[in-house]
């Protein structure tokens, strides 16, 4: 089957999808179940079909079915967290059934087993597939496109109906998942498939979209890292002063780099960037006010000088049969997991985490670009994982998914690397030292929430232990050690406390843990990790 | 030949970690390496006793460096024991260090054949350790035949494990092989490194010095039996509380068992482990 207008049909087809979705996005962003500042679903589905929307621009497929590849191929290579991944298998899903029709139109009945094809692929992605998600949307939407494709109704009609349906399947999320429940929202993902699926009827029945699109523009703050940066030098820097000018200085730095974040208020401006020109950077601050706590990494040059120096005395190391892949928020983490690597074997970090969901080509690439035969990926966040597994099932070498959910559950991971041995080895002693990990975090509340009981405001602090709500309040070392003495529950011998962005000063909870716990180690560090002001963990 | 305590004599060097050995045994002899600050060169054990070392050791300008024995110190100590018939000299690991080669020089010019020098491939209490194996066949009564058959098992199923604080001392003296890459001074990262043939080899990196005690409680547990044939020596560098956990977990664990040998790292094993190292030995021997 020749193209024969195909392509011009799905370009407007996904040019109205994204169109709907970008317009929901923000609105998807808050549907986040944790208060934890999140930009995960909205915008990691955004980017993901935008993806496609390029892979779609770039084809040069000369048959509906190559055509089909090249759209399943651009959804998961822009794959972004765990909504994006379960989309670019809806899409692959799809691609796979549509990709083999032939007939000049697409039909309602071929739309059916599309969407079957689509629900079947997206719930082979999940291991333990939970309804109230987007997968019970899409095993909807198939459901009922299958029990009208015998009226033989025409494909704008059906999606109409489809569009229907997908409301009252998304308005009946909450029913099927307590958390959602409890927090009083339905699951952003499958308001996002539905978004997705609204443009597409819109664009297949000419109906208008019920808002205008915006155009395809400026991502927010939390989307700045997603792309790998090929400047020099991480540089950060606190500008202080009096009326400063956030967004002028935004966007003069904006020339000089990229993974920018200015962050702050009128008084105090903290700037990351990563430049060419350090210099100029810093200039572009004490043209503002006086700087301070300038940290300069050249990021090529990672490894630590004494790692180096005693490697010298060593002069036929082998070389690392491993290397490790670790998605890292935080120039403080980053050092550590670098560190931890030093020269046990090469490491490649991806920047991202809570709201910066690496994609899997990211992955990919970062997978490809060490030198080592094998590899282990560490997420260090449940919503890469999946983004995880995809890039190390599409690696072109062996790639173990070590499933390490937070920041310092992959530095325990760390600890137990060691390249000489193989990715298998590896990630058995790595998923062993995980298992023997306690964690913890707290962050600021974003928006009013009850979860398990506890009533916690908008801008109070939120302690999670192993994900869940376990203490919120006003007091920051209140939270904090009540987030410690759960972690502490069973006898521990270390804990170690990771400081993010904007942290508050963690004296008086090191002074008050060492009090109740005299036999411990507690170990502080400086993460730098954005949204969590402090990550825990006990081992 | 019958070897007895009478006949034969065993001769330790001072990296053996046994400053005490001529005292508690009389046909035993330590030869001293020396230890030298600056211009200043000690005999290890002798003029510089394991405290005095790690006393000194903060104020030091510079690190100290090690020598091996001369032949001649050999040739001296082995003619000191001319009323023994037989002479096994327990050394280093020729790997670590040129002692072993100073005790074959100074046997083969001696010339009397009286004298086996041993490269046991290992270093500190391990050394100690096959010296009381051996000492245990003479109380009763052996051959060179059961002794040389007893030198190759141990130095097959000899083990030891341990922990540094900082691997720069090890890396300084060199011939750490792959253990260099297991540096990792952040987040109190310990490794956790054996001997293995005369080679420092990495075994894992753990957080804490519990954790690394933990580690050596459960190597002893998947290869060792709570018996009376299992002997057990600790060994530290100025952190005696290390050793006694480490001692106490392993009373615990194996109450049968012998502890034989809680040792201070001297001067030249200490300049090489540094400070805060910990380590543990065993050997299952029926004797």
């Amino acid at each position: 089957m020749t193209l024969n207008g195909d392509l011009e049909v799905l370009q407007a087809i996904v040019d109205g999808a994204l169109a709907s979705l970008e317009a929901s996005r923000q609105r998807i962003d808050d549907l986040n179940v944790y208060p934890v500042p999140d930009g995960d679903t909205g915008t990691n589905l955004t980017l993901t079909v935008r993806a496609v929307a390029d892979a779609v621009d770039r084809t040069s497929a000369a048959s509906r079915q190559s055509l089909a590849r090249d759209v399943a191929r651009g959804a998961l290579m822009g794959a972004r967290g765990n909504s994006g991944v379960i989309f670019s298998q809806i899409v692959r899903g799809a691609a796979d059934v549509l990709g083999e029709t032939d007939g000049p139109r697409i039909d309602a009945h071929a739309a059916a087993l599309a969407l079957r094809g689509a629900s079947d692929a997206a719930y082979r992605a999940v291991r333990r597939p939970v309804e109230g998600t987007m997968l019970s949307v899409i095993r909807e939407l198939a459901e009922e496109a299958e029990a009208r494709a015998n009226e033989g109704p025409a494909l704008g009609e059906l999606l109409v109906e489809l569009v229907r349906r997908g409301e009252i399947a998304v308005a009946r999320t909450p029913e099927q998942l307590q958390v959602l429940r409890d927090a009083g929202v339905v699951d952003a993902g499958g308001a996002g498939l539905l978004e997705l699926v609204r443009g597409v009827a819109a664009t297949v029945s000419g109906e208008p979209l019920p808002a205008p699109p915006p155009e395809r523009g400026q991502l927010g703050i939390e989307a700045v890292h997603q792309e790998l940066s090929p400047y020099k030098y991480c540089t950060v820097f606190l500008v202080e002063g009096k009326d400063l000018d956030r967004d002028g200085l935004e966007d003069d730095l904006e020339k000089l780099g990229d993974s920018l974040l200015v962050v702050g208020d009128a008084n105090a401006l903290k700037v990351h960037v990563h430049t060419d020109d350090p210099g100029a950077a810093l200039a572009l601050g004490t043209a503002m006010g006086t700087i301070d706590g300038v940290e300069i990494a050249n990021m090529h040059e990672q490894t630590q000088d004494r790692s180096a120096r005693l490697l010298a005395a060593v002069p036929d190391l082998p070389t690392a049969t491993t290397g490790v892949v670790a998605v890292v928020a935080g120039d403080g983490n980053r050092r550590l997991f670098e560190t931890l690597a030093g020269a046990l074997g090469p490491i490649a970090i991806v920047e991202g985490g809570q709201t910066m969901n690496p994609s899997t080509a990211e992955l990919l690439a970062a997978v490809e670009s060490l030198p080592s035969e094998q590899a282990i990926l560490l997420p260090n966040n449940s919503n890469v994982l999946m983004a995880a597994e995809q890039a190390a099932a599409n690696a072109p070498r062996p790639v173990h998914v070590v499933a390490a959910d937070s920041i310092p559950a992959g530095l325990a991971a760390m600890v137990a690397y060691d390249g000489s041995r193989s990715a298998e080895e590896n990630a058995a002693e790595m998923r062993d030292a995980i298992a023997h990990v306690a964690t913890g975090e707290v962050t600021v509340a974003s928006r009013d929430v009850e979860l398990g009981g506890l009533a916690i405001h908008k801008g109070q602090w939120l302690g999670l232990a192993a994900g869940d709500p376990i203490a919120g309040g006003d007091d920051f070392t209140d939270v904090a050690a009540a987030v410690a003495d759960r972690l502490l529950a069973e006898p521990r011998d270390l804990l170690t406390l990771l400081t993010g962005v904007d942290a508050p000063p963690v004296d008086a909870l090191v002074e008050r843990i060492a009090a109740g716990h005299p036999d411990l180690d507690v170990d502080v560090r400086d993460g730098g990790q954005p949204h969590y002001q402090l990550l825990l963990s006990a081992e | 030949m019958d070897l007895t305590t009478s006949n034969t004599a065993i001769v330790l060097d001072s990296t053996a970690d046994y400053p005490d050995a001529s005292a508690d045994f009389a046909n035993w002899r330590v030869v001293p390496l020396y230890v030298n600050f600056g211009d200043e060169s000690y005999r290890d054990g002798v003029d510089l006793s394991g405290p005095e070392f790690y006393a000194r050791l903060p104020s030091a300008q510079s690190l100290p460096t090690t020598s091996q024995p001369t032949p001649g110190d050999f040739v001296a100590a082995y003619k000191e024991l001319g009323d023994y018939a037989r002479i096994y000299s327990l050394h280093i690991g020729a790997t670590f260090s040129g002692t072993y080669q100073s005790a074959v020089t100074a046997a083969a010019d001696l010339g009397d054949g009286r004298v086996r020098p041993v490269d046991t491939e290992t270093a500190s209490v391990a050394i100690t350790m096959l010296g009381l194996a051996i000492q245990r066949r003479l109380d009763r009564g052996t051959t060179d035949e059961e002794i040389e058959e007893l030198i190759d098992r141990y130095k097959r199923e000899h083990r030891l494990l341990f922990t540094v604080d900082t691997l720069e001392f090890l890396a300084r003296g060199g011939r750490i092989g792959r253990a260099a890459a297991f540096a990792g001074e952040l987040l109190n990262v310990k490794p956790i490194l054996t001997i293995e043939h005369g080679e420092v080899v990495p075994v894992k990196r753990v957080r804490g010095n519990r954790k690394a005690f933990q580690e050596f409680v459960h190597a002893v547990e998947t290869e060792t039996t709570d018996s009376t044939t299992v002997h057990f020596g600790t060994a530290q560098a100025h952190a005696p509380e290390r050793a006694d956990e480490v001692a106490k977990m392993i009373r615990h664990l194996r109450p049968h068992a012998d502890l034989e040998v809680e040792a201070l790292l001297g001067a030249v094993i200490g300049t090489h482990a540094g400070p805060g190292a910990v380590a543990l030995f065993w050997f299952t021997d029926s004797v």
